[in-house]
């Protein structure tokens, strides 16, 4: 709650309005200029990047409802995979452009968010993650079983966003997506819309007697978290050229999850924040211990126990607990900004 | 005016009818006891009628029209709140976002314009002593029901349920609790409360209603009740609460 009624300065209203804190602004502009320093600007490192920013949006969409309301989509990369194939198909089959084929995407993702909330309504936080869990399998088992639809196991082959061998334009592009993403989910916590999330996601019954209609604010927050995962989804496609149903693996979904609960559960900015170093930790790791297959697996169940024991809101507590408490104001105001509660 | 009143009203879950056949009623501007020993079933019925364990059968009037089974968003709506026995309200929310929620949902549309002061006003109305802006998963049990009857009273009730309200406090803060009530009262806000404290009970309430093994033994006012034969020994038999028992 930002209950100052002074007059901001324009940087401090557009920090404002993008719900972003100085430091969380800072780290984006590093972000942005990572691609043009040595040694970053390898490709192989571009695609590191890219990585990052994708676990990073998925991790901000998939905190909006895991966070939110509580429940944990285990479907949610499998949702995903639904906008990269609905996208993919669109666009080999129909000759769709690539930018409305992920449009396309996020459409399909959003129906199929819109059918999981509805099923799932009347069910427990547990029951709710095993049902979407169920229907990412049955997804993905129908991407591997419609061979002459999706090519199956053996990969279908997609047109890139960009016609050029640099993967550069494709991570300017994720990364404004990842931007728009975050302020999307961070602009619905501070509407109405948002408190209700928190309430039914923290005492359903309360919420409840308090006036709240879980069932249309469940859906809808299954609606547009979808909705995002089927948008990455698109740009997936279009982005590696080539589509595998193994990207719709629950395996996919923990690493998600993984990444926003280290992050700090409904904090959406913590799973952003981590995904990069993350990301990068977990490549070198895997290029350093190649003979150790499913190394990075066994990590992220440790890394998930620790956080779980020792810090349940993630990051973002430790964050909070250790930084945004400062006396000093130059610090306060870096990791603050003006509004207590944004990245 | 009656302005609630239950009809045979029953709730079983699986083989144990926790309600069994309950007809009672409320006029407006009562505060209604009710009372029974533990397990009795008080609970459950509010529940049933509240609409968040929707009765196996039976019948509730509420304000003159039949809402039986409904769901607690729509009853909250129609202008019945209530507090919980264990209160956890919304653990990672501050004071205020607690009671906030239930000036922003439990109102219609655009009868609050500024729902952070009205929130503010109920907190001041319940005396809540713990500044606005404390994450509510610090609070203790004490400070916790105080919150959770600011959220219930945030959405405007013309009737009231409250569940064990009083207990845990101690001599000096049962005194501040009657006050407490009796001036949501004079607010025009019909109460029903739980409760098992005799000095509240005796002082507060116009009416009971005791239930025993979810069935209605006595309706009436406070004096017949507590005189009755039959909810003395409900008291003194078997399950018996101690301190109702010594009143
Ligand atoms: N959800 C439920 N499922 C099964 N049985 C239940 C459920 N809720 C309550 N009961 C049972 O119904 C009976 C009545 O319980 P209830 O909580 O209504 O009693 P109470 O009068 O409120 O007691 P207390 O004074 O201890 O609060 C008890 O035997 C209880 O075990
Ligand atoms: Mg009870």
């Amino acid at each position: 709650m930002n209950n100052s009624t002074q007059t901001l300065n324009p940087f401090d209203k557009l920090l404002d309005l993008t719900c972003f804190t100085p430091l969380g602004l800072l780290s984006l502009l590093v972000l942005a200029i990572l691609p043009m320093v040595p040694p970053f600007n390898q490709e192989y490192l571009i695609r590191w990047l890219i990585s990052a920013a994708f676990i990073a949006s998925m991790a901000i969409a998939f905190d909006f409802t895991a966070g939110l309301i509580n429940i944990v989509n285990f479907g949610y990369c499998a949702i995903m995979g639904l906008g990269a194939y609905t996208s993919a198909i669109l666009v080999e089959r129909l000759g769709l452009s690539p930018w409305l084929g992920m449009l396309a995407g996020g459409l399909a993702a959003a129906g199929m968010g819109l059918m999981i909330g509805m099923i799932t309504l009347r069910l427990r936080g547990i029951f709710a993650a095993c049902l979407a869990w169920f229907f990412g399998l049955a997804l993905m088992g129908l991407a591997t079983k419609l061979v002459w639809l999706t090519r199956g196991p053996m990969g279908m082959r997609v047109d890139r966003l960009f016609d050029t061998p640099s993967n550069v334009p494709f991570y300017y592009l994720l990364l404004a997506m990842m931007v728009i993403i975050y302020i999307t989910c961070k602009w619905v916590t501070r509407t109405h819309m948002g408190v209700a999330f928190m309430a039914i996601g923290q005492n359903m019954e309360a919420a409840r007697t308090s006036g709240i209609d879980p069932v249309f604010y469940r859906v809808s927050n299954f609606v547009l978290s979808c909705a995002i995962g089927g948008v990455l989804g698109g740009f997936y496609a279009h982005y590696y050229g080539i589509l595998t149903p193994d990207i719709m693996h629950t395996s996919k979904t923990v690493e998600v999850l993984a990444v926003a609960y280290i992050g700090g559960r409904g904090s959406l900015w913590g799973g952003a924040a981590i995904a990069f170093p993350f990301i990068f930790a977990m490549e070198l790791i895997r290029s350093s211990l190649s003979d150790l297959p499913g190394i990075n697996l066994v990590l992220y169940g440790l890394l998930l126990i620790m956080v779980m024991i020792y810090y349940p809101g993630g990051f973002a507590q430790f964050f909070n607990t250790y930084f945004r408490q400062t006396g000093n104001k130059m610090a306060s105001y870096l990791f603050n900004g003006v509004a207590a509660d944004t990245k | 005016m009656i302005v609630l009143e239950t009809k045979e009203l029953t709730k079983r879950f699986g083989g144990l009818t926790a309600v069994n056949a309950v007809s009672m009623h409320i006029n407006e501007g009562d505060i209604v006891g009710l009372i029974g020993p533990n397990g009795a079933g008080k609970t459950t019925l509010v529940n049933a009628i509240a609409g968040l364990n929707p009765p196996t059968s039976g019948e509730v009037i509420t304000f003159g029209q039949k809402t039986t089974g409904l769901t607690p968003e729509k009853m909250c709506r129609k202008g019945l709140s209530r507090t919980f026995q264990i209160p956890i309200p919304f653990p990672k929310m501050t004071v205020l976002q607690n009671v906030m929620t239930a000036a922003i949902f439990g109102n219609r549309p655009g009868v609050i314009k500024d729902h952070a002061a009205h929130s503010r006003k109920m907190l001041e109305f319940v005396d809540f002593p713990i500044h606005e802006d404390t994450v509510s998963e610090q609070l203790n049990t004490v400070q916790l029901k105080r919150l959770d009857l600011a959220r219930a009273l945030a959405s405007n009730p013309k009737l009231l349920f409250l569940d064990e309200l009083a207990s845990g406090l101690s001599e000096g803060e049962l005194k501040d609790m009657m006050e407490l009530i009796l001036k949501i009262r004079d607010h025009g806000v019909t109460i029903l409360m739980i409760e098992h404290i005799m000095q509240l009970i005796m002082n507060l309430c116009n009416r009971l209603v005791c239930i025993q093994f979810g069935t209605k033994i006595a309706e009436g006012t406070t004096e017949e009740v507590a005189n009755d034969p039959k909810v003395t020994k409900a008291y003194l038999g078997g399950s018996g609460n101690t301190e109702a028992a010594a009143a």
